[in-house]
């Protein structure tokens, strides 16, 4: 007990301490005996009273001395306004001292406004996009439910069908509303207006599951059943110029005239940013064919249930589908295998961007860090610089806390200032980074200046003025007097030694950032080789959705596709045409089974992807047709049965055999197919994808009821694809005047497109690792200036003694590469343990390449080297006679 | 003379010069008188006490002290003793001064409605 009590009376200040010291010791061991003798509760009382009051009163001290040897110092005792008042005198006095130099405080302030401004920046966007994606009330308990059934061949996960609907909805107690959901493109007619445009045919109870009301209008009910629309805000003010009158207006939509009946906020964009318009699909328990997989479902969680619980719930719900459903003893199985799938609404929506923007927030997280190193350097520069004057106040009898308050005013008044910079900063440079970010981000465009983000960036000006400060403040407030005698010539170890730290700290975390960025930069080269099975180049592709009486079978759309075609092959420069129903890397295709002569049950038959393919699809694309043929013009006029199947299928079908003139059967159709050619692999999906299983049908099916082609995608090869596209849609506009022309792309946008989520986060994350580089870059090259001029009398003797400039470079340059190689060091290490953070994104590279860590630790190596260089020359040019002069 | 911006002495260092004007004493005997005459109402802590001496010396109202008398033999080291110097006695006299006025007016009030 007694020595804790001596241990605080330590807390005191020494000048305190001397005078004072050994009477509180004494005081407070009689007290405590006394307190103690009259009983233990007594004694424990008086302890811990005794040391809280010690504790205060040292504190005290130390920020209002009472004791000050030599008198009073009028400026200290202001009584309890002390707090305000002494800060404001010191402000006044930092802004004062900065002004005089405008230099240290032009490149501070612009350092660090930098920093924070790229932090506030990606906060900002963090804000909006990752911390409030759902503008509904009560979005935490919007769930996204989706079903998995693992061993059977149907993907890892899927959407559900209407039967699951009903039944949720009508037995779930731990559901209080669900809805399906979907997304599409069709075509919108609104007065002179023809357009392609995103919608969705949900249940009517989205709106009720997610809690949103229209602005204008009502919502669509039962009795509506699909007459009726809801437009979004963006489609009221554009296309409608935000007229009232617009409710209860009938416009052609998605193949039926419906009324409008209400207009959303702005803020709804349910299920896809661009989604324009909804009508209602309503869902008859009756009338159900079960089994049609696909439909994303979106619920609301009852008040008190859980994930798990609902997850369980639903579990037992959807095996009794078959009771009381029916459906086939496929059908069945599935649903025995099946399980739901849970997840909160907000994580489904924000997909793939958390990963990319935590990187982000991590990097300029990093580059603030040595923002703050570099200021920091030269905040201790400018505290030694002013040795004298420090040691002159103390002598004068400032106090230690005064001298480490006007530090720190100094430091925080650079912050702030920096501070205001960044949000200007910010606030420009944000809307151009966000136009190179991935489309489909949720509310990137709602992105600004938030409360939140204002807050944030005065934390971090207030860390940064901290950090920055903290080190010279305890430096300028440390009795040095000796420091006044010397002429602050000497140097002090422990001087050096924060300054080594600093430049240490900076190189390893510079390292961390340009390994990640190498990382990223291998990923994408390798992503950008793969061979999809189709080119990229030169080709323009594009859809329209001609619509007139003639237009109304098979035949009649074929005939017309073949016209067309053979019309966009005549325009100059184009070299061959096709087309393709869903193209690869936009649109993905339909799955279903098919059977074999060699396994007729259609229920267990192969789950394949199809597609239809006209004209010259696979030579324009240049897919290579490995056996058998191509499509012919005979195969699209008339209803042969012949298609052409991928690699992967017929591996699947017939494996080790040859396909050619085999047979296979779409489920639902009742004539079989012919194979009549065998073409490689393609990745519909992107360049991560795994080959499909493909079979390609031509314009004209076989069986009644088989597929119109009605608006497929046109392929087109040409020199000219990045400028076609006038002339496209003038031959469009002279064939099918009456079609929209959408979906206009050229094979390399959609490739870049595809990659878009690896390739803004390079750029971004290359962008931090050179500011990075540099700022680390600059400390090394300031830090190394600094202890030469410090040094130029010591490098004088030496080279008057007889040292060779050789020698006396090396020494400079020694200094600096120690420093790097243990920054270095403390980089690869720091790097190994977190590149893990972008495995999401990487391609063909691991984590822990050596390549790419030993490439960047020898660069950094290398700049370290030159940064040296210069200094090193300046060392050996000292004239040893001008430096023993000073 | 002190310079607070509440414009007087805060009643523990009020009682701490009072316990002094009999005298010099050590610090442990200054913390009794005070707990005594303030009739218990103060019982200043080791760190808060020595902290108020601390000010009455840098205001020059006391000073380090030769003891009174002969010391009692007690445990420990020699103690120093503080006392009050000349301001000290004004500055005591002056509050106690100002403290008596503000009494009587109290009375004077409170007698005053007491009356009718």
């Amino acid at each position: 007990m007694k020595t804790i009590m001596g241990l605080l009376i330590r807390l005191f200040p020494s000048g305190f301490r001397a005078q004072f010291g050994r009477d509180l010791v004494e005081h407070v061991r009689d007290e405590h005996d006394r307190a103690w003798s009259r009983g233990p509760l007594r004694g424990l009382w008086y302890s811990i009273a005794t040391a809280l009051d010690l504790v205060r009163s040292a504190i005290a001290e130390r920020l209002e001395p009472a004791w000050v040897a030599g008198g009073p110092d009028t400026s200290e005792s202001e009584g309890v306004g002390w707090l305000m008042s002494g800060w404001t005198k010191d402000i006044r006095h930092a802004m004062r001292a900065l002004r005089r130099t405008p230099g240290f405080t032009a490149v501070s302030i612009a350092t660090l406004g930098l920093a924070i401004g790229a932090n506030a920046g990606i906060f900002s966007v963090v804000d909006t996009v990752l911390l409030d994606p759902l503008p509904y009330p009560d979005a935490d308990r919007l769930v996204y439910i989706a079903a998995t059934a693992p061993g059977s061949d149907l993907p890892e996960e899927f959407g559900v069908s209407a039967e699951f609907f009903v039944q949720y909805s009508e037995q779930s107690t731990m559901l209080e509303d669900v809805a399906l959901t979907n997304s599409f493109t069709s075509t919108l007619r609104a007065d002179e207006r023809v357009e392609r445009v995103w919608m969705s045919s949900p249940t009517a109870s989205l709106f009720s599951t997610l809690g949103v009301k229209p602005i204008l209008g009502r919502l669509p009910v039962d009795e509506d059943e699909s007459r009726v629309a809801v437009i979004s805000h963006a489609l009221w003010t554009t296309w409608f110029g935000s007229d009232f009158g617009v409710i209860g207006r009938s416009y052609y939509m998605s193949g039926a005239d419906r009324e409008i009946i209400g207009v959303m906020g702005p803020d709804f964009r349910y299920p896809v940013e661009g989604t324009l318009l909804w009508f209602p699909t309503p869902v008859r328990a009756e009338r159900i064919v079960p089994g049609r997989f696909g439909a994303p479902m979106v619920g609301r969680l009852a008040p008190g249930a859980t994930l798990e619980g609902l997850t369980a719930e639903l579990h037992t719900l959807a095996q009794r589908l078959p009771e009381r459903f029916g459906g086939s003893a496929a059908y069945a199985r599935l649903i025995e295998r099946h399980r739901p799938i849970v997840r909160p609404l907000r994580d489904e929506v924000l997909g793939d961007i958390s990963g990319p923007l935590w990187v982000l927030l991590g990097s300029v997280g990093i580059v603030l860090l040595i923002a703050c190193a570099n200021v920091a350097n030269l905040f201790m520069v400018r505290g030694e610089q002013r040795q004298r004057d420090l040691a002159i106040r103390r002598a004068i009898g400032a106090g230690r806390g005064q001298l480490f308050r006007s530090q720190m005013a100094e430091s925080l008044v650079v912050a702030l200032f920096a501070g205001a910079l960044a949000v200007v900063l910010a606030r420009a440079s944000v809307p151009a980074f966000l136009r190179a970010a991935p489309p489909n981000v949720p509310r990137l465009g709602d992105v600004s200046m938030t409360v939140p983000t204002l807050l944030f960036t005065l934390g971090v000006c207030l860390l940064s003025a901290l950090l920055c400060g903290l080190i010279p403040a305890i430096r300028a407030s440390s009795p040095n007097v000796a420091g006044l005698r010397d002429g602050s010539r000497g140097s002090t170890r422990r001087r050096h030694w924060g300054r080594d730290g600093l430049v240490i700290a900076q190189t390893a975390l510079a390292l961390v950032l340009l390994i990640g960025s190498g990382l990223l930069i291998r990923s994408f080269q390798q992503l950008r080789s793969v061979d999809p099975g189709y080119d990229t180049a030169d080709i323009f592709t594009f859809q329209i959705a001609p619509e007139r009486a003639s237009l109304n079978d098979a035949q009649s759309f074929a005939a017309f596709h073949m016209d067309f075609m053979d019309r966009l092959a005549a325009l100059p420069g184009v070299e061959s045409v096709g087309l393709v129903e869903n193209v690869p890397l936009d649109e993905g295709t339909s799955s279903g089974r098919f059977a074999t002569e060699e396994e007729p049950d259609i229920e267990s038959g192969a789950l394949l992807s199809y597609t239809w393919a006209g004209g010259d699809y696979f030579g324009t694309m240049s897919i290579q047709v490995l056996t058998g043929r191509a499509f012919t013009q005979a195969d699209h006029i008339s209803d042969l049965g012949n298609v052409v199947i991928s690699k992967s299928a017929a591996d699947m079908l017939w494996p080790g055999e040859n396909p050619i003139g085999r047979r296979l059967r779409p489920q639902g159709a009742e004539a079989w197919e012919t194979v009549v050619g065998v073409v490689e692999d393609v990745m519909q999906n992107g360049f991560r994808d795994s080959p499909q299983a493909l079979v390609y049908f031509p314009l004209v099916g076989q069986s009644p009821g088989a597929r119109i082609v009605s608006s497929p995608a046109y392929v087109m090869r040409t020199g000219r694809a990045e400028n076609i596209a006038p002339e496209v849609r003038a031959l469009v506009s002279e064939v099918a005047p009456e079609a929209p022309m959408y979906r206009v792309y050229t094979m390399a946008g959609l490739a870049a497109a595809s990659m878009v989520q690896l390739s803004f986060t390079m750029l971004a994350l290359g962008i931090t690792s050179v500011l990075a580089l540099i700022l680390g870059t600059v400390g090394l090259y300031g830090v190394l200036s600094y202890v030469v001029a410090e040094r130029t009398r010591e490098i004088g003797v030496r080279m008057a003694l007889g040292a060779e400039a050789k020698s006396v470079q090396r020494m400079v340059v020694g200094q600096g590469i120690r420093v790097v190689i243990i920054g270095v060091v403390i980089g690869v290490l720091v790097a190994r343990a977190s590149t893990r953070a972008l495995s999401s994104l990487l391609f063909g590279v691991e984590a822990a390449d050596l390549a790419t860590f030993v490439g960047m630790s020898g660069a950094m190596l290398l700049v370290g080297l030159l940064a040296s260089y210069v200094p090193a020359r300046r060392a050996s040019s000292v004239d040893p006679i001008e430096s023993l002069r000073e | 003379m002190s310079d607070r911006s509440d414009g007087g002495m805060s009643l523990l260092e009020f009682h701490v010069l009072l316990a002094l004007a009999n005298g010099p004493l050590y610090g442990y005997a200054i913390r009794d008188a005070v707990a005594a005459e303030s009739d218990g109402s103060l019982t200043p802590r080791a760190g808060s006490l020595y902290r108020v001496i601390a000010r009455m010396m840098t205001w020059g109202l006391v000073s380090e002290a030769e003891p009174a008398e002969p010391l009692s033999p007690h445990p420990g080291l020699a103690r120093k003793y503080y006392g009050l110097t000349a301001e000290g006695r004004s500055a005591l006299a002056a509050e106690a001064r100002r403290q008596k006025s503000a009494a009587a007016l109290a009375e004077e009030r409170l007698g005053a409605v007491g009356r009718s």
